[in-house]
């Protein structure tokens, strides 16, 4: 790791573009060592997904969507292969500043949480960054906003005394609070209850509609269709199937054949024997299109 | 990630296959029949009866070497310390360093004797699982149980805390890894500054422990556990005509080297 310059940190302040960040996997592989062996995790990963855009991560456990998420940001070192961001990869001099603006929120996030109070915990991350005390306090209060924990009400509450949801929630408010362009999520949505769910989904339908670039991994299908307007399954460290959603001879057997299932709704669709390619993402549009 | 306390090395030789109980006792009797004489002879034969034991165990080099290295500063400390300040007649002196054949020998004689306590302590913990060293301590620890010592529960509480190492690394290496992702730095700054940088991996960590100790020990209530009851084995300690053979030919090797 580099030390940051200054020239880095302003980079990275708080006062950057809101837009998406672009993503590009050009042949990225990586292995873990494990006793003197390499166990490859990762081989020969490519796909771009454009600023703004939303790409769900499946595949069956131990199939690499968390290896991706963490080379994405830059945790754990390529072995071959690149990441580019905006376009530029580990050599460009924009390259550092950039992976700070990429946001990457862990499975059980919750588990993370360690300062006095809600609004500490937040600032944890723009604090690291080095920015001014005021543009702190203000990211973190819109985060904090935007994941339904109103300042006012929870920024002095200690994180250990909130609900899981809710802890959930602030977690993600630490990461949003670096104001990222590109957010890699890791299974957000287990273990949370039905109603936490929900809003999780709002916030990320919300932050999806500010631009910014999200990548989510998980299983549950029906959360990634709702969500996510393109797919890329991953079996054995390897990319089976990228780009748009589909349901037809070849993609609906990879799925099975990958421990998944077709969303509930696209199965429905089948079931009343319309095309599946036209499936409804939520069940607004799928009442809309049955009236 | 590696736990490099437990450095164990899996195996199916005959030293893997020896008791516990036996490889320990046969272990302490040479780790102290070690000190009883100061010969080059006596730790040659020893460091002899250790070689082979290590050639019968078929464990890399590598791993002996693994485990010897972080020791080799102490061994370099002996060194040195007893060829400066052992008595003797100087042949060599500047300011307060003199230097002797008698200082020479002593040193070298010290340093290799803790070489050769590691070799023989290393057969040990190279060849036996943890869980399968302390289920023999407890063992050879039974007699205490008529003073009321729980030697039982201390070698649960010792497997159940060389069992949860390994989670605890990796939790620690998925924290850190976490806390990175939001910008902590645990690479550069001075030491105050690494020290600080650690309270957002050790909080959680600690919350963690905590919570998992919890819920094993609500884990163990609901499958019927109380502490103080004789309990059964899945794997009872069973020891063999080859325990008797390595306990006589421990025997017999301190017996050489206290004649050589």
């Amino acid at each position: 790791m580099k030390p940051r310059g200054d020239a880095e940190r302003q980079l990275a302040g708080p006062e950057r573009s809101s837009a998406g960040m672009g993503l590009a996997c050009a042949g990225v592989s990586f292995s873990y060592a494990e006793g003197g062996e390499r166990l490859p995790a990762l081989r020969d990963v490519s796909f771009a997904l454009e600023a703004g855009g939303s790409l769900a991560l499946v595949g069956a456990s131990g199939a690499g969507k968390t290896t991706l998420l963490q080379v994405i940001r830059g945790l754990d070192e390529a072995d071959g292969g690149a990441v580019l961001l905006d376009g530029a990869s580990s050599g460009d001099s924009r390259y550092e500043a950039l992976r700070r603006e990429v946001g990457l929120v862990f499975q059980i996030p919750e588990l993370q949480l360690f300062a006095a109070t809600a609004f500490d915990d937040a600032a944890f991350g723009p604090r690291q960054l080095a920015w001014p005390e005021g543009a702190v306090a203000a990211a973190v209060d819109a985060a904090l906003e935007v994941v339904g924990l109103p300042p006012a009400a929870f920024g002095g509450r200690h994180p250990y005394s909130l609900s899981g949801g809710e802890q959930r929630r602030l977690a993600l408010a630490g990461v949003l609070a670096m104001r990222p362009r590109l957010l890699l999520l890791d299974e957000p949505f287990v273990s949370l209850d039905p109603g936490t769910r929900r809003d999780l989904v709002a916030i990320l339908q919300r932050l999806k509609g500010d631009g910014v670039t999200l990548v989510l991994a998980t299983h549950d299908v029906d959360l990634a269709w709702a969500l996510c307007d393109e797919v890329l399954l991953l079996a054995e460290g390897r990319v089976a199937a990228v780009g748009a959603w589909d349901f037809g001879a070849a993609g609906a057997p990879l799925l099975a054949a990958n421990r998944l299932r077709e969303p509930f709704l696209v199965e429905l669709w089948r079931r009343l024997g319309r095309d599946p390619a036209t499936a409804p993402r939520d069940f607004a549009a799928a009442a809309e299109a049955l009236a | 990630m590696k736990a490099s306390i437990a450095q164990y090395y899996p195996g199916d030789s005959a030293v893997h296959r020896f008791d516990p109980r036996a490889k320990f006792v046969a272990v302490s009797a040479l780790a102290l029949a070690l000190f009883v004489r100061d010969s080059f002879a006596s730790l040659a034969v020893y460091a002899a009866a250790a070689a082979l034991a290590y050639g019968l165990s078929r464990v890399p080099l590598r791993w002996f070497w693994r485990a010897f290295r972080p020791l080799l500063w102490l061994v370099g400390l002996t060194f040195v310390a007893q060829l400066v300040f052992a008595p003797g007649e100087a042949f060599f002196s500047v300011w307060f360093f003199h230097l002797s054949w008698r200082g020479l020998e002593l040193a070298a004689f010290l340093s290799l004797r803790l070489v050769v306590l590691v070799l023989i302590g290393s057969v040990l913990t190279l060849t036996t699982a943890p869980i399968a060293l302390t289920d023999g301590l407890a063992w050879l620890g039974r007699p205490l149980r008529r003073l009321r010592v729980p030697t039982d529960e201390l070698a649960l509480m010792v497997t159940i805390a060389l069992r949860f190492i390994p989670t605890l690394l990796v939790e620690l290496e998925t924290i850190m890894r976490a806390q990175r992702a939001r910008g902590a730095d645990f690479r550069s700054g001075g030491l105050r500054r690494r020290v600080r940088a650690l309270v957002p991996v050790l909080i959680p960590l600690f919350v963690l422990s905590f919570r998992r100790a919890d819920e094993l020990a609500l884990a163990m209530e609901a499958r019927c556990y109380r502490p103080g009851i004789a309990r059964t084995r899945l794997h009872p300690l069973r020891a063999s005509w080859l325990d008797a053979v390595l306990l006589g030919a421990t025997a017999a090797v301190i017996a050489v080297a206290l004649l050589v």
